[in-house]
């Protein structure tokens, strides 16, 4: 599991195209069973950090191996908030279905149970509409918007993974940030 | 224009009237262009924005219970703090203008303030879940001792009061600034640049203080950094608000208002965290500025966030009451080694700091730390002035002042410097005594009068030279002092050519400081440039180096690998003499330099014998290592010692001693046991000796109460057999220099037994066993081999053995193979490969070949 991970990473460096796509289900993966375990075992008023969980998931799957260059992680935090944003928002849709529906069925702490205040999920569910439709006007800044947001890194970590300065990380965050609050208010 | 260049540059114009003026000629006539974007402006000044933190999510059984706890869990996905002010809204006199913070407490916002002068203020709006009545009136009962501090550092809190809505809020001084961690942090400050701003916090910290003010809440984000012009100021905010926010807690209470505190823990001292109604007093504020402090540090808290992240309240609260967080130094040790923190760019500390902190600032850090608030600092100018006192190398007051730490304190600067600084300060002395002399004799004597003022001028010019001179040394020593330590940082970071470069500039700065050289010699021994090395320490040697520790013990093999007998006997000579002098047995790191040489200079019968007996020992306490971690005093390790070479000869000793004549072996026993009986009372000696004797008798039953010697506690056995087996072999014992070699090798967890191969051939070869002493020559061989091909394969600095291990097992193979095969092994040319990658590193292109 470890190699896999190390070696598409690898692999990506090296130019192969194929490689993001082999890397996002393992990540997902990852993520989605840590969370779970985050869940049944610790205590309930606490609370679950993003950027936590991607920081344990990355020392698991690629190791804490010094030299892990930045353009190296840089992918696995890409692929990353791709995951976190699918699990949150599968599991916002879910709960969504399961209100509708009235039947709560008690079950063991799973992922799914990781959970957003109820009025949370809508908020979530028309953030990711919000996102899909800015992928539409530029899909960076809903890179952007899923490397800030679900992954919580900060503007100069954000900028490095995706290649660009400081400076316009800030710029075209300000814009997606105005951009989806607008988006949002008008389809309420 | 698209909407979005638009808005981007709409941004960059802060007032109102440009903005406007920008947006009608940038959209011309295009209106819905100009809804376009003024609507994005609009949702940018929106407070609550959901993207301003990233998602959390808390377990679902809590999720429905719209508790306090999970109001504030979650809270970043919702409203968070059902404050329905925004920008706009008055408040009071106060027009609310942006927001610029939140937390767990509520909104900062920039105000406007209409009268009686215009002008921008904070306003912090505090979140439902409080009293504004009691808020406000414990911040109207302090609110004459906040109004009477005035002091640059403290930004002041002006105003209070209620909003419509019915939360209480405050008016403070508006400070653009930053966090000073993050200020730190990103402009990357050395050590003097941060306890410099560090000691202006205190001072601030200070001033309110003596305006009976406690703060009670200081952390980063309450200790901003602004620049003026270009100097960064600090400005210490919120004075006065956290006693008015924070009320005694009882029971029922403590859970919310511990949640309401979340992210706060990490800064809070240990009596805030009991919860118990003990009164808050200054000396939380100083717990405050210690934890401060070791974020400057370190980039982290001393209790990590992560682990409060995890912790459930009671544990967070037992942690901080209870738990003694690592030193500093240990913190950046680890925080070094762990890779999961070395992406997050905020702890990342210049190199510099790691080898500063050990020690002063360790302490004064830890003394701010204490959980019993009566042995932290008195005051915060107590702290500022130990920190001082470490800017200017003088002894600081944290940890008991002992007079021998002050003289540590004081040597450490080198005896060179101490020497030649007594020197001048007693020439300074002198000359002003005579000059005050020569004024004496020209008040009495009129008629020289003139030219004894001549002379007594001349004298003073000269004790003034004499001062500047002593200066001008001190300042040498100190920037000598930086460069060594910034070498150290290069050299655990491998960055060979810059740790070679700042030594040798040390070397240049302070020729007389050993440090400089024996760094240099140490950083040249790790990249096996043997030659160049034993050439350094020659000179750290003669300018005083302390030859008894651990870290140059190896020093005599480096200059018999260079074929420089000459200064291995005079090394060795002064090693042993030394363990005469202090009275007692020599040590086996003593002994393993001297029986390296197969000249007999040196005593090896006594060799072999005292290592027997220290051999004996280590089967008395064959778990001794395990308590090598386990805290040891000094005092009795030395006592052992002492004894230890008082007993007299076992059984074990007996036969291992054999071969040994009879004269040597008393002449050993009469020589050790004496510093022992001037030292010890009349039949103590005898009553000992009896019971060591007894305890080997039986060794099924172990005096439990006794103590193992240090040697075994911190040797590894197999060493010391590996020892005993040479000094056998020196002393002609081939037999049991055979047994203890072979034992030194079934020591698996010796990492470096294999250097006992060329040992025992040599012995075999001796004793007349031939066939299996090919076998052992030919094992030697091989591990040698592998060696030379790992160190080859690797980056340049990583060896596979210890260097002296390293050392020792070319140098005695090379003994080996001219005794039985009567060559000398040919040069190995992967080690010349690897000493020229090394000497390109250090970006030296004057060393000849055969210098390395």
């Amino acid at each position: 599991m470890k190699e896999d991970v190390t070696q598409i990473l690898n692999a990506i460096e090296h130019g192969d195209p194929e490689a993001p796509s082999r890397l996002l289900p393992l990540v997902y993966d990852e993520l989605r069973s840590l969370a779970a375990i985050k869940m049944t075992r610790e205590s309930a008023e606490q609370t679950l950090q993003p950027t936590a969980l991607v920081h344990e998931a990355y020392l698991r799957l690629v190791g804490g191996n010094r030299e892990a260059q930045w353009d190296n992680r840089g992918h696995f935090f890409a692929a990353a908030a791709e995951s976190m944003r699918r699990i949150l928002i599968e599991q916002a849709r879910r709960r969504k279905t399961a209100k509708r529906g009235g039947d709560l069925v008690r079950r063991n702490l799973d992922v799914d149970d990781v959970a957003l205040a109820n009025s949370d999920h809508e908020t979530l569910l028309a953030l990711d509409e919000a996102l899909n439709r800015l992928a539409l006007v530029d899909p960076n800044l809903a890179r952007l918007v899923e490397l800030r947001y679900f992954t919580g890194l900060t503007i100069d970590e954000t900028a490095k993974v995706l290649g660009v300065s400081p400076r316009t990380t800030k710029r075209n965050w300000a814009y997606a940030r105005a951009w989806l609050r607008r988006e949002m208010e008008e389809s309420d | 224009m698209t909407e979005r260049t638009i808005f981007l540059q709409a941004l960059e114009l802060s007032s109102a009237d440009a903005r406007g003026e920008y947006l009608t000629q940038a959209c011309g006539n295009d209106d819905a262009l100009r809804q376009a974007v003024d609507q994005l402006l609009d949702a940018h000044e929106l407070p609550d924005n959901l993207l301003d933190r990233p998602v959390a999510v808390s377990a679902s059984d809590q999720a429905g219970r719209t508790s306090e706890v999970n109001s504030v869990a979650i809270g970043t996905l919702g409203q968070p703090v059902g404050i329905t002010e925004s920008v706009g809204t008055e408040v009071g006199r106060y027009k609310l203008r942006e927001q610029i913070g939140e937390g767990g407490f509520g909104l900062v916002f920039v105000a406007e303030q209409q009268y009686p002068v215009r002008r921008h203020v904070a306003l912090k709006i505090i979140k439902p879940g409080m009293d504004s009545r009691e808020v406000i009136g414990r911040f109207e009962a302090e609110r004459q001792a906040v109004a009477v501090m005035n002091h640059p550092n403290i930004a002041s809190v002006l105003d209070a009061g209620t909003t419509k809505s019915g939360r209480p809020y405050f008016v403070m001084e508006l400070v653009r600034g930053v966090p000073i961690t993050e200020f730190c942090q990103r402009r990357q400050l050395s050590l003097r640049a941060r306890l410099e701003l560090f000691t202006d916090v205190c001072h601030a910290v200070q001033h309110a203080h003596q305006k009976g003010v406690i703060h009670r809440d200081l952390k980063p984000s309450n200790i901003l950094v602004t620049l003026h012009d270009v100097i960064p100021v600090v400005k210490v905010i919120d004075f006065g608000v956290a006693k008015a926010i924070g009320h005694r807690l009882t029971d029922r209470t403590v859970y919310t208002q511990f949640a309401a505190m979340i992210g706060t823990p990490l800064y809070m001292s240990p009596e805030q965290a009991e919860m118990s109604g003990l009164d808050v007093d200054t000396r939380s504020d100083i717990y405050g500025l210690g934890v401060l402090l070791y974020e400057l540090l370190t980039g982290g808290t001393p209790f990590e966030r992560e682990r409060f992240n995890t912790a459930s309240i009671d544990e967070v609260r037992r942690i901080i009451r209870e738990e003694d967080p690592p030193k500093p130094s240990t913190r950046l040790t680890t925080l070094g080694a762990s890779p999961s923190t070395h992406s997050d760019k905020r702890q990342c500390v210049p190199a510099e700091l790691s080898f500063a902190v050990r020690g002063d600032l360790d302490w004064i850090v830890m003394k701010a730390l204490e959980k019993d608030r009566s042995r932290r600092y008195e005051s915060a100018s107590a702290m500022a002035e130990d920190v001082k006192r470490f800017l200017s190398e003088q002894p600081i007051e944290a940890r008991p002042p002992s007079r021998l730490y002050q003289l540590q304190k004081f040597a450490q600067r080198n005896k060179a410097a101490i020497v030649t600084a007594s020197l001048l300060v007693a020439a300074m002395f002198l000359g002003t005594a005579i000059s005050l002399w020569q004024a004496a004799v020209a008040v009495t004597e009129r008629n020289e009068k003139d030219q004894a003022l001549q002379k007594a001028v001349r004298l003073q010019r000269e004790a003034d030279q004499a001062r500047l001179q002593i200066e001008q040394f001190a300042k040498r020593m100190k920037e000598a002092n930086i460069l060594v330590t910034s070498g150290r940082a290069h050299a655990d970071a491998e960055r060979w050519g810059a740790a070679y470069a700042d030594f040798t500039a040390a070397t240049r700065r302070q020729p007389n400081y050993y440090n400089a050289w024996s760094e240099r010699a140490s950083l040249q021994v790790r990249l096996g440039l043997w030659k160049l090395a034993a050439d350094d320490y020659a000179q750290a040697i003669e300018l005083g180096v302390p030859t008894d520790n651990p870290a140059n013990w190896g020093i005599p093999q480096l200059f018999l690998f260079n074929g420089d007998l000459e200064s291995f006997r005079a090394y060795c000579r002064d090693l042993i003499n030394q363990s005469e002098q202090r009275s007692e047995g020599v040590s086996i790191a003593v002994i393993r330099s001297c029986v390296m040489s197969s000249e007999r200079r040196f005593d090896v019968q006594t060799f072999a014998t005292r290592m027997e007996e220290m051999i004996a020992d280590f089967d008395r306490f064959p778990d001794a290592r395990r308590h090598r971690f386990d805290r040891h005093d000094r005092h009795d390790d030395r006592e052992d010692r002492e004894k230890d070479a008082s007993k007299p000869p076992s059984e074990e000793h007996l036969t291992a001693a054999k071969e040994t004549p009879k004269k040597d072996r008393d002449l050993d026993r009469d020589r050790s046991a004496e510093p022992d009986q001037t030292a010890s009372q009349p039949g103590q000696n005898d009553a000992d000796s009896a019971d060591a004797v007894s305890q080997k008798d039986d060794p099924d039953q172990p005096d439990e109460s006794a103590k193992p010697p240090w040697y075994c506690v911190f040797y590894p056995r197999g060493a010391a057999l590996y020892v005993a087996g040479l000094a056998h072999l020196r002393a002609d014992h081939f037999k049991l220099a055979v047994k203890r070699l072979n034992e030194s090798l079934d020591e698996v967890e010796w990492h470096g037994r294999s250097i006992a191969y060329p040992a025992l051939a040599m012995a075999y070869h001796r004793a007349g066993e031939t066939e299996k002493s090919r076998q052992a020559l030919a094992s030697a061989k091989a591990a040698l081999d592998q060696w030379a091909d790992e160190i080859y394969s690797s980056p340049v600095g990583r060896m596979p053995v210890m260097w002296i291990d390293w050392l020792e097992a070319q140098l005695l193979y090379r003994e080996a193979s001219i005794l039985m095969t009567g060559f000398v092994p040919a040069d190995d040319v992967r080690l010349r490969r690897v000493r020229q990658r090394a000497v390109s590193l250090l970006g030296e292109r004057d060393f000849s070949s055969d210098e390395i």
